[in-house]
C-alpha cells in the first residue's frame, strides 16, 4: 500500500481529515513505520507550536534577551535623538563659525601630540579625583536624563494618544539643544573676549579661536579655543581646554587643563589638575595650593605652596620653591641651585644619572630616589596574581553577563563566528568612536554623550575577550546542548588560552588587538541586530 | 482553551464584588453579560484580556496595534456577547471575534492590498520535497521555544495568521477559513507551508 503524503498526515494530526480517510491512515499506520514516525513527530510539532506561543509574544519581541517588551522602541528614539544632537551640535558650530576642530587637533588621538597623551591621560585624571570639572558636566547629563525622561513619557502618552511622532521628536530635540543656553552665559566667536571694565557674574562658556578674559568672571571659566588668555580675574575655576592656554591673571579656584600648553604666570588660588604636553609655572607664578598633573614636559620656576605630583613622560625641572613634597615619576629630574621643597623628595626614574640635583638646592625632608629597573614581569609572583585578579574577574564579568543578558551573551558570542565581518567591523568601531568622541565633545552638550559613548567602549573593549574566550571555548569543546554551565566551562577554558596567548612577544599583541576587534565588531553587530524594530509590521 | 489557567495567571482584584463574580461559572457570568451586567463584562475581561491580547499581538506584529484591536474587542462585546449561542466554548468564540477582529485591522492596514487572496487553486497540492527539513522535535528548552515565538512573529501575514489562529486560537481549519474568506484547501495549504517555512527559518537560525 502507498504512503501517505506529508500533507495528508499533517491534516490528521490537525484533526481535519474526512473520517473514512482518516480511518484508512490508521490502519495503515499500523503496518507502516515510516508514516507512524511521520505523524508521530507532526504532532510532536504541534505540541511544540501550542506550547511555544502559549506565552505572550512580548517575550518573542526581544530575540537577543537584551531588551525588554518596546525598548526596542526606545532604542531607536534614543539613537536618533543622538544622531540629530550630534548633527545638530555640529551644525550649530559650523553656523558660530568656530574653528574648534584645529584648536582641539591635539586632542586628537591620531595627531602624533595627541596621541601620546590622550588614553594614559585619562585615566591619570580621574584617579586623581579631578572630578569637580564632571560636576558641570554632571548638571549637564542630569538635565539630559531628566528630559528624555520628560520626553519619553510624552512619547509613551502620545503613543497612545496618538499626536504625531515626529513633531515631539523634533520638540525634544530642540530643547535638549536650547539646555546649555539657560544652563550658562555663552559666547562665542572667532576673537571672545572679557573686557577689562566687563564683569561677567555667572559661569561663562566661551567658544572661540582666541578667548580672551581682562575682565571678571564671577563664576566658572568654560574656555574651548587655540589659545585661551586669562588676564584678568576668574573668581570660580577655569577648566580649559586649547592648544595653548595662558594665565597672567588671577584665577581664584583651580585649573582644570586639558590644554597642550599650559603656561601660569599669575596668582592660582589653588591647584592645578590636568594634562598638558608642556605645563610651566613661570617666575612670578604662584600656586596657592598643589599641582597633580601628567604632562610631557614640567617646568616649575614659581612657587607651589603644597605639594607636587608629576607623571611625566620627559623632564621635570625645579627651579622654584615647592611647599610641600615634591613626588614625580619619568624620564628624568633636574632641580636647580634656586630650587626649594619644604617636604620629602621622591623620584621614580629609569636611570640614576637622568637625576640633576645642584648642591645649591633645598631639600627639607627625605630624599627618596628610586631607579625601576625593569625586570621580567614573569619573574615576580605579583604578576601571577594579578593575572589570577583578572582572570577571576573576566570569569565573573562573563558570568554575570550571561545571568543577566543570556539571549544577548550568547548571541555576540555567535557573533564572533561571522569571522572577518566582525574583525571588520570592529576594526572600524575601534578608529571610528574616538572619532565621534573628539566631534561629538566638540560642543558642551556633545561632552555627556562623548563621555558616555567613551564608557561604552572601554566596557565593549573589556567584554571583548570575553566573548571571543566563550567562542573559542566552544568551537573547542563542541557541547551537545547549550547550557548556562557549558558556556562559563568554554569561557574558562577560552580565556586561559588567549590569556597565555596574549604574552608572547609580538604575537601575543597582535593577538589581543585581533581579539579586541573580533570582540567589538561582534558586539556592535549584535547590538545593531537587538537594537533594530523586531516586529516589523 | 483554559479559563481556569488564564484565571490563575490574573493578579487578584481587591473589590468584593469582583471577588463574588470569580466563584461564579462561566456559563453564569456570560448569561448575565448578555443582560448587559458590568461587572461580569468586567469579570470576561479579567479573565480572557490576556489570551485576546495575546492572538491580537502575534497576528498584527505590533503592539499598539495589538493593544487598540483588543479594547475593541471587549468594547463591543457588550452587543457581540448578544449572538453567543453557545453551541461553542466561549473562549474559542472570543478568540474568533479576536481574530475577526484583527483580519478586519490588517485589511484595514493595508488598504487596496488585498490580504489573503487565493493565488492559486484551492485545491494546491504540495509537493512534499524530500529536501524539506523534518518536524520540529519533541523536546524543546524555554530558550528554543523563545525562538521559535520569534521566529513565528517574523512570518510574513499570510502564513503567519492561519497558524496563530489555528495554533493559538486552536480554530478548526472551517473556522479559519471562514474567518479569512478563503477555501478549506487553501488554508490547509498555507498552514503546511507555514510550517515548512518556519522549519526552515528555525534550521537557517541556528546554523
Amino acid at each position: 500500500m502507498e504512503c501517505y503524503s506529508e500533507q495528508t498526515c499533517a491534516l490528521a494530526v490537525d484533526g481535519e481529515l474526512a473520517v473514512d480517510e482518516a480511518l484508512r491512515l490508521r490502519d495503515h499506520l499500523t503496518t507502516c513505520r515510516r508514516c507512524r514516525e511521520l505523524v508521530d513527530a507532526l504532532r510532536a510539532e504541534n505540541r511544540v507550536l501550542s506550547e511555544s506561543l502559549q506565552e505572550l509574544p512580548e517575550e518573542a519581541a526581544c530575540p537577543a534577551g537584551f531588551s525588554p517588551p518596546g525598548w526596542s522602541w526606545v532604542w531607536r528614539d534614543l539613537a536618533l535623538m543622538a544622531a540629530v544632537l550630534a548633527l545638530g551640535s555640529i551644525i550649530s558650530v559650523w553656523f558660530d563659525e568656530l574653528s574648534i576642530p584645529a584648536a582641539l587637533e591635539w586632542f586628537n588621538p591620531f595627531s602624533p601630540s595627541g596621541f601620546t597623551n590622550l588614553m594614559f591621560n585619562l585615566s591619570y585624571y580621574f584617579a586623581h579625583g579631578g572630578t569637580a570639572m564632571l560636576t558641570e558636566y554632571a548638571g549637564v547629563v542630569g538635565g539630559l536624563f531628566l528630559l528624555s525622561l520628560l520626553g519619553g513619557s510624552a512619547l509613551l502618552l502620545a503613543r497612545r494618544r496618538r499626536l504625531p511622532k515626529p513633531g515631539l521628536r523634533l520638540l525634544m530635540v530642540l530643547l535638549m539643544l536650547a539646555l546649555p543656553s539657560f544652563a550658562l552665559e555663552r559666547r562665542h566667536g572667532e576673537f571672545v573676549t572679557v573686557s577689562a571694565s566687563e564683569t561677567v557674574d555667572d559661569t561663562l562658556l566661551a567658544t572661540g579661536n582666541t578667548v580672551r578674559v581682562e575682565g571678571v568672571v564671577n563664576g566658572d571659566l568654560l574656555a574651548f579655543g587655540r589659545i585661551v588668555e586669562v588676564r584678568g580675574t576668574v573668581k570660580g575655576d577655569l577648566v580649559t581646554f586649547a592648544k595653548r592656554t595662558v594665565v597672567s591673571g588671577t584665577v581664584e579656584g583651580r585649573i582644570y587643563n586639558f590644554s597642550q600648553s599650559l603656561d601660569l604666570d599669575g596668582q592660582l588660588g589653588h591647584s592645578i589638575y590636568g594634562f598638558a604636553q608642556s605645563l610651566r609655572v613661570n617666575d612670578g607664578g604662584h600656586v596657592g595650593d598643589g599641582i597633580v598633573v601628567a604632562a610631557g614636559e614640567v617646568s616649575l620656576e614659581g612657587e607651589v605652596k603644597r605639594s607636587v605630583d608629576i607623571l611625566t613622560s620627559g623632564n621635570a625641572d625645579v627651579s622654584g620653591s615647592i611647599g610641600r613634597d615634591l613626588t614625580m615619576a619619568g624620564v628624568s629630574l633636574t632641580l636647580t641651585n634656586t630650587a626649594r621643597v619644604g617636604g620629602n623628595l621622591s623620584a621614580r626614574v629609569h636611570q640614576a644619572k637622568e637625576v640633576h640635583i645642584a648642591d645649591g638646592a633645598t631639600i627639607a625632608g627625605k630624599r627618596d630616589i628610586r631607579v625601576q629597573v625593569r625586570k621580567s614581569r614573569f619573574t615576580r609572583p605579583r604578576f601571577y596574581f594579578h593575572q589570577a585578579v583578572w582572570f577571576a574577574a573576566a570569569m565573573l564579568v562573563g558570568w554575570l553577563g550571561l545571568v543577566l543578558f543570556p539571549g544577548f551573551f550568547r548571541a555576540t558570542t555567535q557573533a564572533v563566528g561571522s569571522g572577518w565581518l566582525s574583525l571588520g567591523l570592529g576594526v572600524g568601531v575601534l578608529a571610528g568612536v574616538p572619532v565621534a568622541m573628539v566631534v561629538a565633545a566638540i560642543t558642551l552638550i556633545g561632552i555627556p554623550i562623548s563621555l558616555m559613548l567613551f564608557a561604552v567602549y572601554l566596557a565593549a573593549i573589556y567584554l571583548a575577550k570575553v566573548w571571543v574566550g566563550a567562542f573559542l571555548g566552544r568551537i573547542l569543546l563542541k557541547p551537545s546542548r547549550a547550557t548556562k554551565g557549558d558556556w562559563v566551562l568554554g569561557l574558562l577554558v577560552g580565556l586561559l588560552i588567549l590569556t597565555i596567548v596574549g604574552f608572547i612577544p609580538y604575537l601575543g599583541g597582535l593577538v589581543r588587538l585581533g581579539v579586541v576587534c573580533l570582540g567589538l565588531g561582534a558586539f556592535a553587530g549584535q547590538l545593531y541586530r537587538a537594537s533594530r524594530p523586531v516586529m516589523t509590521a | 482553551m483554559d479559563a481556569k489557567r488564564n484565571m490563575a495567571k490574573e493578579p487578584q482584584p481587591s473589590e468584593g464584588e469582583t471577588k463574588q463574580m470569580e466563584g461564579l461559572g462561566l456559563e453564569s457570568v456570560i448569561e448575565r453579560a448578555q443582560g448587559h451586567d458590568a461587572e461580569a463584562l468586567g469579570e470576561i475581561y479579567r479573565r480572557y484580556v490576556r489570551r485576546v491580547f495575546g492572538l491580537c499581538r502575534y497576528m498584527l506584529n505590533s503592539r499598539e496595534g495589538a493593544e487598540d484591536a483588543t479594547s475593541e474587542v471587549f468594547l463591543k462585546l457588550q452587543r457581540s456577547i448578544e449572538s453567543y449561542d453557545g453551541s461553542i466554548p466561549f473562549p474559542r468564540w472570543l478568540l474568533r471575534v479576536a481574530g475577526n477582529q484583527c483580519i478586519d485591522a490588517l485589511r484595514r492596514r493595508q488598504r487596496g492590498l488585498k490580504v489573503f487572496v487565493e493565488v492559486e487553486d484551492g485545491a494546491a497540492v504540495i509537493e512534499a520535497a524530500s529536501s524539506a527539513p523534518s518536524p520540529l522535535g519533541a523536546v524543546i528548552s524555554t530558550q528554543e521555544r523563545a525562538q521559535v515565538r520569534d521566529t513565528i512573529a517574523r512570518l510574513p501575514e499570510n502564513y503567519r495568521v492561519p497558524l496563530v489562529l489555528r495554533y493559538y486560537g486552536e480554530l478548526s481549519y472551517d473556522e479559519i477559513a471562514q474567518e479569512l474568506g478563503l477555501e478549506r484547501n487553501y488554508v490547509a495549504a498555507l498552514i503546511f507551508r507555514a510550517k515548512q517555512e518556519l522549519r526552515r527559518r528555525l534550521v537557517h537560525r541556528s546554523k
